[in-house]
């Protein structure tokens, strides 16, 4: 089976196709040199497309995807990385990311007691390190400063 | 000598308490990340980039790390690849063949002892030859103009792409993607924006350590979550590696040979430390397998690689500083972070800012002692570290990348946008799609671009400017024969696959 390969290619040549149309409307009003803006995005959207037509012609055979429990697991993290970004501001650096040391050290296999005591750690080793050390503003949450925090 | 003046100063910047410790922590971090399967210095370095800018250190201090970090890696990657046959990055995979041979034939320390000599050697020797080509090249090069600037990426674009991969195609489309995130955000030229759909945090563009943390390290982890988490390979005992220092003096002069190519090869674009190391093995495997040892565990199979990968990775220093022009994606990775701070690698470099070359030449001589010390004595404590369990070491590295793109901009879309490209990332691992020519054309592209209109502007919109000098023209064939020669050669180029 090359199935991939096509999916892939012919969705590279639409991306291609697409951010070359886009990069036709950009428009100058006064000269400012003589190539404009478009000529990039119209030569890299020309590579992209040649290439992906290549790939659409040429498949290569299907990669080994993971079996379903590892698609479930792969699942589970992109939607806990989507949920640390949601969640850092109004839960705050150290609760954010305790929770998402937690459900990334499940994923790699942890036990429940020693996923917990791993998300603490994590979290408050790099809390030490980047909020306190060298000084990066983590964000506090803005939930507990409701509670006159 | 006027050289030998400057490398003096050189150690003066070297020597520095600060800088030493950067350079210390730089090879610890990278003979740790070097060593660790799925965490390789390109993730460490981009990991850092915007910890260096938030603490504000200086540039010369900055590339001390991060170098350290990457000729760090080229020792730590041999731990793993002899005693698992888990080559940490693949510039080992050519030590896999003899190295992980000796270990089962129970020389598991000689092997070690071998590799961290020969990486030694590597890595000395080549900083002779950074030292005494850069300047020179550096010197040739200040007479470059906007259209010989232009020749010379696509030269470093071609070379990427026609020699990184078994499917040329793919690396033109992950070229061309990488080229066109570039030009997301204002055109610097007439202010017209690209690609931002409204957004206003689009508007300076994509930040390159976001792009590469997403494609490097977030698909990596999303790799590693693949396999069942059951299951982590036993580590044998490493025994006493300082005893067995005697043993490699053998293999001498395969560590010299498998310096000398690996410097050549890491100087060219594109090539790198994978393409040396095997280069160095199986023309150290014609030139002195005369009994048919190499494959069964013979020590002059592990130095020649070993000191070839350290060779390359400083080799691949040289475009960087003196052209400006990376040939790698660690090496595209700290071209983006020395342009981040305001410091543009090319032929002036060495003259206006000559602390952060020299310093850096000195610093690599004192990071391989480092080097040396820390993996001969111990190397068993490192290679204690592949015993970290899984749950504990990746959630770890994972959170760190989260903290460091967040560190960018304080911004959640940063980390949205993280994921999105680690899911990209993903699908083009799998699916067999470079992600190395992706960075360089995220990096290169606005300073090609650049420069292709600013020497259109100068000649009043007249094509013929760019193959106006010997040098440009020279390099656009190069350029073609970069694309052109891996065709010709493909069936040559097939039998070489096989090889490895």
């Amino acid at each position: 089976m090359k199935r991939d390969d096509r999916i892939a290619g012919a969705a590279g040549l639409a991306g291609a196709l697409a951010v070359g149309v886009e990069a036709l409307s950009f428009r100058v009003d006064f000269l400012t040199d003589p190539l404009g803006p478009k000529a990039l995005p119209l030569f890299a959207a020309a590579l992209l497309g040649a290439g992906s037509l290549v790939v659409l012609a040429r498949p290569e055979a299907n990669p080994g995807w993971p079996a379903a429990g590892g698609r479930t697991r792969l699942a589970a993290a992109v939607a806990s990385f989507l949920a640390y970004a949601a969640l850092l501001f109004p839960l705050g650096f150290f609760l954010a990311t305790g929770l998402e040391g937690v459900v990334l050290s499940r994923l790699f296999g942890g036990k429940l007691t020693h996923s917990a005591l791993a998300g603490v750690a994590i979290s408050a080793a790099l809390f030490v390190v980047f909020g306190w050390a060298l000084g990066i503003a983590l964000p506090m949450g803005a939930v507990w400063q409701r509670f006159g925090g | 000598m006027d050289a030998l003046g400057q490398l003096l100063d050189g150690f003066g910047v070297a020597l520095a308490p600060f800088n030493l410790a950067l350079a210390f922590g730089g090879v610890l971090v990278g003979t740790i990340v070097g060593m660790l399967p799925g965490i390789g210095p390109i993730n460490a370095i981009a990991v850092l980039i915007p910890i260096t800018f938030a603490v504000r250190i200086p540039p010369e201090s900055a590339l001390i790390l991060f170098a350290g970090i990457y000729y760090g890696a080229q020792y730590g990657n041999s731990i793993s690849t002899i005693l698992l046959n888990v080559p940490g990055d693949s510039a080992s995979i050519a030590t896999t063949f003899d190295g992980y041979a000796m270990t089962r034939a129970g020389r598991a320390s000689t092997a070690l002892a071998t590799a961290g000599i020969a990486s030694f050697v590597g890595g000395t020797l080549s900083v002779f030859g950074l030292v005494l080509l850069a300047p020179a090249l550096a010197r040739w090069a200040i007479r470059f103009g906007p259209a010989e600037y232009f020749a010379l990426m696509i030269f470093a674009f071609a070379a990427l792409s026609g020699l990184a991969g078994k499917a040329p195609r793919k690396a033109l489309v992950a070229t061309g993607l990488g080229l066109l995130l570039a030009t997301v955000g204002l055109d610097p030229f007439s202010a017209v924006s690209r690609y931002t759909f409204g957004e206003i945090k689009l508007l300076d563009g994509l930040d390159f350590v976001v792009v590469t943390i997403g494609l490097f390290a977030v698909s990596e982890v999303l790799v590693l979550l693949e396999v069942s988490p059951a299951g982590q390979g036993a580590v044998v005992a490493v025994g006493r590696v300082m005893q067995s220092v005697r043993e490699t003096f053998a293999a001498r002069w395969s560590m010299v040979r498998g310096s000398v190519i690996g410097f050549l090869v890491g100087v060219l674009p594109g090539a790198g430390g994978t393409i040396a190391a095997l280069l160095a093995y199986t023309s150290e495997k014609r030139l002195v397998d005369r009994r048919g040892t190499f494959g069964t565990g013979d020590i002059r199979g592990v130095a020649a690689p070993e000191a070839a990968n350290n060779a390359a990775a400083t080799g691949a220093m040289i475009p960087l500083l003196t052209l400006g022009v990376p040939g790698s994606g660690t090496t595209a990775v700290m071209l983006g972070a020395l342009l981040g701070m305001n410091v543009k690698p090319g032929p002036l470099l060495i003259q206006n800012s000559p602390e952060v070359f020299w310093g850096l030449a000195a610093s690599m001589y004192i990071g391989n002692v480092i080097l040396l010390v820390l993996n001969l004595p111990l190397v068993g404590l490192f290679a204690s570290m592949l015993r970290v369990p899984r749950w504990v070491l990746f959630p770890a590295v994972t959170a760190l990348a989260f903290v460091s793109v967040y560190a960018v901009n304080a911004s959640a879309l940063d980390l949205v946008l993280m994921t999105g490209f680690g899911v990209l990332g993903y699908a083009m691992r799998k699916l067999g799609f470079p992600l190395a020519p992706l960075v360089l054309g995220l990096v290169l592209g606005p300073l090609a671009e650049t420069n292709l209109r600013r020497s259109l502007a100068l000649s009043g919109g007249d094509w013929s400017v760019l193959f106006s000098s010997p040098i440009a023209i020279g390099l656009w064939i190069l350029a073609a024969a970069c694309v052109v020669g891996p065709v010709l050669l493909g069936r040559r180029a097939r039998v070489e696959h096989v090889l490895t």
